[in-house]
């Protein structure tokens, strides 16, 4: 017998029985319909999450945060826990304790220094470091002292060079230049269009005050801002600051509210302390705020509502001449990775030094377990629709082989060999198979279309993200994977039915009643 | 020689419900022969039939037909053997319902895996060689009772069998039917020197068309004449 004819013959025994068959059929469809919806989603949305984390370099950063760590050589078992408790609650107790007791003794900080910059630059896979830098300075422009924010950055970035709406971008990591926001600007009195063109190529002193050395009280004038009244109201009232601790008996105090006081405050000196590092630095430029939807663009480059950018170096520069933050290091650094899939390798890395880390993976990871979970569920929802659909088939076959007895023995009577009725059957729940699975993927793939337009706006309302490509996603393995399984399924259906035709006895059933 | 059965015994059910359906019969019957298998009702033709036929085994006992050892042929080649070397034909015609006649033709064809292109004007022949080259693509109910069993006859001949059985192929036929269907069975059989077995319980077809009778009483045979 030849493979065209089993096909025909069975394509012929199904179409005798159209109700039943497209009724059996509808059951895989349905089977094959949830499945290839499911396997398409998960490629689809896997591949949209891998498109939006590589949108730029966001998906080759990490960024590394100083961290805290238990000191090596602290010997556990040496501390002991007094006092009478649960075993278990002394073993936290002591554990806690051994640790450092939180973050008290034993613990060591490790911060971002100099040298440990130059380590996470030579990790293997690390292309680039950008230090960033940020903390708080005062700003003086002319004659004007103001509170401002920091960041570094340098203009390499496209998005934003278009940010900048006066003056220029950095040329260089280290040119001595500064760039100013537009609300930092405007809060320093530059109202004028004529005012923001004036100032490009001012200097602005920046000066960087030790937190340490501040006065233990903050005077100010109510209803004015520390530049209210120009830089010598400012300088005067840090004067003022100064001068309270050593005037505290003046007052009209209580004995307990002098001493309570006197205890807090540090120890007063003599003269206010210079700020420890100061230097000028010409405005090159003015720029804007992040729009909300470039704001909704998670990884956006710095934090909102910074009044200053000074180029990368020379913020480190800065920021390091003070001798209290070259102790203390960065807030924290961006290490730029050669390829995405090394980043787990130089976050494990930089975690074994004792940094915390932060990268795109994690998050991308977490959002593919979601989705793993979804496409586990449907998944399970397809395998108990073709699991059912299998059981229909095995029923209505069995069904038709004791209908076909006769029809069976006569085929038997004139030739028909034991395999290749089973062959027959075997066709006919491929078939099956394969209709229902063609017709479940084509389905699948017309609902692809409105399916992803409803997806797509609803993310759109609720994160303001506007998603490029497809979150279904249909590649040839996909309509393969959805036919070997239905077509499996209805087969291994059919393999009883099969076997029952093939055991028919021709005697007993052309016997004439 | 294309027929010899050895000691056929054929046993039905077990217990209270055991019947010996045949009891040890032999006979030899020669290459172009044509006997008739006599007997009445539930005297063990058809099963004799069957059993030559390749439908059935027997409980014990040999069977050589066509020149193949029945009990030595696997599953595979007994159904390549019923459709090749043996064509049989039923009283009840047993034509495949949802058929044509031309398809009904070609069904042993099918099996033998033979080309669509050669059995289906293999089928065309056989079914115009019964006269029904009109009839090719009308289905089993839109045929009478004659023109069933021609396409049935035609379906059995269509290989060219060496050996022809039928059993009782023209008792649900009216005479003049049964005559028709009777000689295209006996023009085959005179043309290709075909061996035919011929079960019937009409003396007088027995007579008319063969030239020797085997007598079947209670699964034993009860007298073999010429
Ligand atoms: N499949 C069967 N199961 C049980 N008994 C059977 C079967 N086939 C035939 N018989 C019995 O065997 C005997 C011979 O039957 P059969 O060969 O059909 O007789 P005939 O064709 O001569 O009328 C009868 O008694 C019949 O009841
Ligand atoms: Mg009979």
């Amino acid at each position: 017998m030849r493979w065209f004819d089993l096909l025909l013959w069975a394509l012929a025994a199904l179409g005798q029985q159209k109700l039943r068959t497209s009724l059996t059929t509808l059951g895989v469809l349905f089977g094959a319909f949830v499945l290839a919806a499911s396997l398409s989603i998960n490629e689809g949305v896997q591949e949209t999450i891998q498109r939006e984390a590589s949108k730029g370099d966001a998906s080759r950063k990490v960024t590394v945060y100083p961290s805290w760590r238990a000191k090596r050589g602290s010997n556990q078992d040496e501390v002991k826990v007094k006092g009478r408790m649960s075993p278990d609650r002394r073993e936290r107790i002591r554990k806690a304790l051994a640790d450092g007791g939180g973050r008290g003794g034993a613990a060591e900080r490790v911060d971002l220094t100099s040298d440990r910059l130059e380590t996470l630059a030579r990790l293997p896979h690390v292309r680039r470091l950008i230090p960033i830098v940020g903390g708080q300075v005062v700003a003086t422009l002319g004659n004007r002292p103001e509170d401002a924010s920091v960041s570094s950055g340098a203009g390499e970035d496209p998005e934003f060079r278009r940010q900048i709406v006066a003056g220029r971008a950095f040329e260089a990591e280290d040119e001595r230049s500064v760039l100013l926001s537009e609300m930092f600007a405007y809060r320093i009195g530059l109202v004028d269009d004529a005012d923001i063109a004036q100032v490009i190529g001012k200097p602005l002193r920046i000066e960087l005050w030790s937190p340490e050395e501040g006065p233990s009280f903050e005077v100010s004038l109510a209803g004015r801002s520390r530049g209210g009244r120009g830089r010598d109201e400012w300088l005067a009232l840090r004067q003022l600051a100064w001068q309270i601790p050593a005037m505290l008996d003046q007052f009209r105090l209580t004995g307990d509210e002098r001493s309570i006081l006197e205890k807090a405050i540090r120890r007063p000196s003599a003269t206010p302390a210079p700020p420890s590092v100061a230097d000028d630095y010409r405005v090159v430029g003015i720029f804007r705020a992040l729009t909300h939807e470039e704001d909704k663009d998670a990884w956006s480059r710095f934090p909102a509502g910074t009044d200053l950018i000074l180029p990368r170096q020379t913020a480190v520069d800065l920021f390091f001449r003070d001798p209290a933050r070259r102790k203390e290091g960065l807030a924290h650094a961006v290490l730029l990775i050669d390829d995405m899939r090394n980043v787990k390798e130089v976050v494990d890395r930089v975690e074994a030094l004792g940094l915390r880390s932060e990268s795109i993976v994690r998050f991308v990871e977490r959002e593919r377990l979601t989705y793993l979970l979804i496409f586990g569920g449907m998944t399970c929802v397809a395998a108990v629709a073709l699991l059912v659909s299998a059981l229909g088939i095995a029923n209505t076959m069995l069904m038709s082989v004791l209908q076909r007895r006769r029809e069976i023995g006569i085929m038997k009577a004139v030739g028909a060999a034991d395999w290749q009725l089973q062959a027959l059957f075997l066709v006919e729940g491929g078939l099956i198979g394969l209709i229902g699975g063609a017709s479940g993927l084509l389905l699948a793939w017309t609902i692809s279309f409105p399916g992803d337009a409803w997806v797509r706006s609803m993310v759109r309302r609720d994160m303001q993200i506007d998603l490029s490509g497809s979150i279904f996603a249909f590649p040839t393995r996909i309509a393969l994977i959805v036919l070997f399984f239905t077509i499996g399924v209805t087969v291994v259906a059919a393999l009883y039915p099969a076997r029952r035709a093939s055991k028919v006895d021709p005697v007993t059933a052309l016997r004439h009643d | 020689m294309a027929i010899r059965a050895v000691e056929v015994w054929k046993v039905y059910g077990a217990k209270d419900a055991r019947v010996e359906a045949l009891q040890g019969v032999s006979i030899e019957v020669e290459e172009g022969e044509r006997v008739a298998l006599l007997g009445k009702s539930g005297s063990g033709k058809s099963t004799l039939l069957n059993l030559l036929g390749g439908l059935d085994r027997p409980s014990s006992g040999g069977l050589r037909v066509g020149g193949h050892d029945l009990d030595r042929l696997s599953g595979r080649e007994m159904a390549r053997f019923r459709s090749t070397t043996v064509g049989i034909i039923f009283q009840s015609f047993n034509l495949i319902p949802s058929r044509s006649a031309v398809e009904n033709v070609e069904l042993p064809m099918i099996f033998a895996g033979r080309s669509p292109r050669d059995r289906r004007a293999a089928a065309r022949r056989a079914l115009e060689a019964v006269g029904l080259g009109a009839r090719m693509d009308h289905r089993p109910d839109q045929l009478s009772g004659g023109e069933s069993q021609r396409v049935a006859v035609a379906r059995a001949l269509a290989n060219r069998p060496r050996v022809v059985l039928a059993d009782e192929p023209t008792g649900n036929l009216d005479s003049q039917t049964a005559r028709q269907v009777m000689s295209l069975i006996l023009d085959h059989v005179h043309e290709h020197a075909a061996t035919l077995v011929l079960v019937t319980h009409d003396e007088e077809l027995a007579a008319a068309c063969t030239e020797r009778v085997i007598r079947l009483v209670d699964g034993r045979i009860a007298a073999d004449t010429p």
